[in-house]
């Protein structure tokens, strides 16, 4: 309860969401926006402070229901492989000296989490509404993640992160296809940071 | 003290079996084969082929395979397209790289990219016969009775960074590239095999041009 009440101010003080309203919505609606990657290959691009960067990323869901990215170039250099649990675990198998930062892990590790909604705790969660869409809202270690719906929670129209002052990224899944989103767009809005993925049949 | 050194034999066998190739054997006389690959590939001019690149995920147990045509021509010039399953352009001229992935063009010095200038090195040295004479890598050369496995084993920090070893697989008729095998630190590698070869033959000096 004190829990909740916090979060309500927080979440209420926020200056990007001051505007939402409580509202009465089943969490569970939005499990089936989270993507059931079994294996996917996307064509991806990474815009980064004026360097732009392109490669392949593998999605592959492992036996042990963990999931493991693998970002290489078209020649096959690889330049991460991550692994991400299904209880918000999180390993790095590799990654090229240069993207071997901590700053540079975190943030990576967090935008993807976003997608794999693998962070999402139903108990913590709360449901507010805005200009007729629903905002669920689940705490993170540090700021929030919102799914964003449409009234009837039938279509996710958007995903952010967001620290308790503001807004940090915007990324979309669209054109889900058994489970599997065709598009995904991460942007960041703190700098510029961009990640463009597309679904590739093989 | 005989057994000693009977196990001792028997540990360096085991290690000198490892760090062979199978089917392969060393190349007897290093000397007459470096002549022979440098003489050789003086003659060739322009290669075009097709291309299968397989990277392996060893620990995902998965493979991704791409398609494409390859050209080079002396002096120093590669075009790569990849058709299937992505499209992707990768055009090498002298010390300058064309990228276009998608509806994205890049143009860059490999000068001031030092990935680029890796891997255009690597290419352009298995094109040209001079991958032996390249100081980033240490070489040894490998063969039977119809191929020439030249392993490159990186001794300079960036290389070392990037790759166990490069295998560029020669066919000994005509020194040209069958294969090139990029051995990565994580255990995956990727291989990129050629086919449809054309020696020689005529390739148009627009197909490397970097506006």
């Amino acid at each position: 309860m004190i829990l909740s009440s916090c979060l309500f101010f927080v979440v209420s003080c926020s200056p990007v969401h001051k505007q939402m309203q409580s509202a009465t919505a089943d969490i569970r609606l939005l499990q089936k926006f989270k993507p059931a990657f079994t294996v996917a290959l996307y064509n991806t691009t990474v815009d980064v402070v004026g360097n732009h960067l392109s490669g392949l990323l593998f999605i592959k869901k492992m036996p042990d229901s963990s999931t493991r990215m693998v970002f290489s170039n078209e020649m096959g250099l690889t330049f991460f492989d991550f692994e991400f649990t299904d209880n918000g675990g999180f390993k790095v198998y590799s990654i090229i000296k240069k993207m071997n930062k901590k700053s540079v892990i975190k943030t990576l590790r967090h935008d993807f989490e976003l997608i794999l909604m693998n962070t999402l705790d139903n108990n913590k969660a709360i449901v507010k509404t805005n200009d007729g869409q629903l905002y669920f809202i689940f705490p993170q270690k540090k700021g929030y993640n919102y799914y964003i719906t449409n009234t009837d929670a039938t279509e996710l129209l958007r995903m952010e992160r967001a620290s308790n002052k503001k807004s940090i990224v915007d990324a979309v899944m669209k054109n889900f296809v058994k489970g599997i989103p065709d598009t995904i767009g991460i942007s960041h809005k703190t700098f510029e940071f961009n990640i463009g993925l597309k679904r590739i049949e093989r | 003290m005989n057994k000693f050194i009977i196990i001792i034999f028997i540990i360096a066998k085991g290690f000198t079996s490892q760090a062979q190739y199978t089917g392969y054997n060393p190349v007897a006389d290093l000397a007459k084969f470096k002549t022979a690959f440098a003489t050789a590939s003086k003659k060739t001019t322009s290669i075009k082929a097709d291309f299968i690149q397989e990277k392996n995920l060893s620990m995902l147990s998965e493979k991704i395979i791409s398609k494409g045509n390859f050209w080079f021509k002396k002096d120093s010039r590669v075009r790569m397209e990849y058709h299937t399953p992505f499209t992707y352009l990768m055009v090498l001229n002298k010390d300058k790289v064309y990228v276009k992935d998608g509806a994205k063009e890049t143009k860059l010095s490999a000068r001031s990219n030092k990935m680029f200038q890796q891997i255009n090195k690597i290419m352009i040295d298995c094109m040209q016969g001079t991958a032996l004479d390249n100081t980033d890598f240490k070489t040894r050369v490998f063969e039977n009775r119809n191929n020439a496995l030249v392993e490159l084993t990186p001794i300079t920090k960036g290389m070392k960074e990037m790759f166990r070893n490069i295998n560029v697989v020669v066919d000994k008729k005509d020194f040209s590239v069958q294969s090139i095998q990029m051995q990565e630190l994580s255990g995956d590698n990727t291989i990129m095999r050629f086919t449809n070869k054309e020696l020689n033959a005529p390739i148009p000096d627009n197909l490397f041009d970097i506006k």
